[in-house]
């Protein structure tokens, strides 16, 4: 695919309750069953090893959504400060706490409340100081520029129509030389830009 | 402006078995990890 990324012409705030609408059923009940697999299944089919896996609240894993692994380019490193875009119910941004220890911090930013709360539980449940729950948008994040030694996300910028604006934010808070690490999908065939624009197939 | 030393994983299968594989199928649509970095010099 060459042609350039473009904006979609969806609403962004119905999208964004749209989503949330979503994911506000995935982190209060995965058990339901969505168009796209989560919990431990899918963390497997991601390869998260099982002590990853194992090393998290129950609740967290079963409200896995991910569409990577950002680990699969090497674990955080001890101290590092982290930014997770879109954390969802916590499964990177707690397994990235564990990995930079309490001399590093983890921002770990949703839209989504619920998802909020059961990262914020997760990092209770573990004892973990080092994570800091924020609200707020991956085109728009609420950290100052150069703070992050590692940016990670999920299956988040499928989700969001200016992925330029998104990648604009990852670049302003990290350090120099930092890095991102982010999971998301990709399609090999063009989509048609009138799906592009049908809001009713971005969040399924 | 802009990342360097950009990787890609390999792509998984994410929605094989899933309610939406043959939505996914469509477009073949993979999971993927991609790596990158700020030069550390602007």
């Amino acid at each position: 695919m060459t042609a350039p990324v473009g904006i979609a012409a969806v609403d962004r705030e119905e999208l964004r309750a749209r989503i949330s609408e979503k994911y506000r059923d995935v982190a209060m009940n995965p058990e339901l069953g969505f168009h796209f697999h989560t919990g431990a299944r899918l963390a497997r089919m991601l390869g998260y090893s099982n002590e990853v896996v194992a090393a998290l609240p129950a609740g967290t894993v079963d409200s896995f959504a991910g569409t990577g692994n950002p680990f699969l380019f090497g674990d955080l490193r001890r101290g590092e400060v982290v930014v997770d875009i879109g954390c969802g119910a916590g499964f990177d941004a707690l397994t990235a706490a564990r990995q930079v220890g309490p001399e590093g911090r983890v921002f770990a930013i949703d839209m989504t409340a619920e998802m909020r709360a059961k990262t914020a539980a997760g990092a209770s449940a573990l004892g973990f100081a080092n994570v800091e729950v924020l609200e707020g948008f991956a085109e728009s994040l609420p950290v100052a520029d150069g703070t992050a030694d590692a940016v990670i996300s999920n299956g988040v910028i499928n989700l969001c129509p200016d992925k330029q604006a998104v990648f604009r934010e990852m670049h302003r808070v990290l350090k120099p030389g930092g890095r991102i690490q982010v999971g998301d999908i990709l399609v090999h065939r063009e989509v048609p830009q009138d799906a592009k624009d049908d809001i009713e197939l971005w969040s399924g | 402006m802009g990342f360097v030393d950009v990787v890609m994983s390999n792509e998984v299968d994410v929605f094989s078995g899933s309610k939406h594989e043959s939505d996914a199928k469509e477009f073949d649509t993979r999971g993927v990890t991609v790596y990158a970095r700020k030069p550390a010099t602007s």
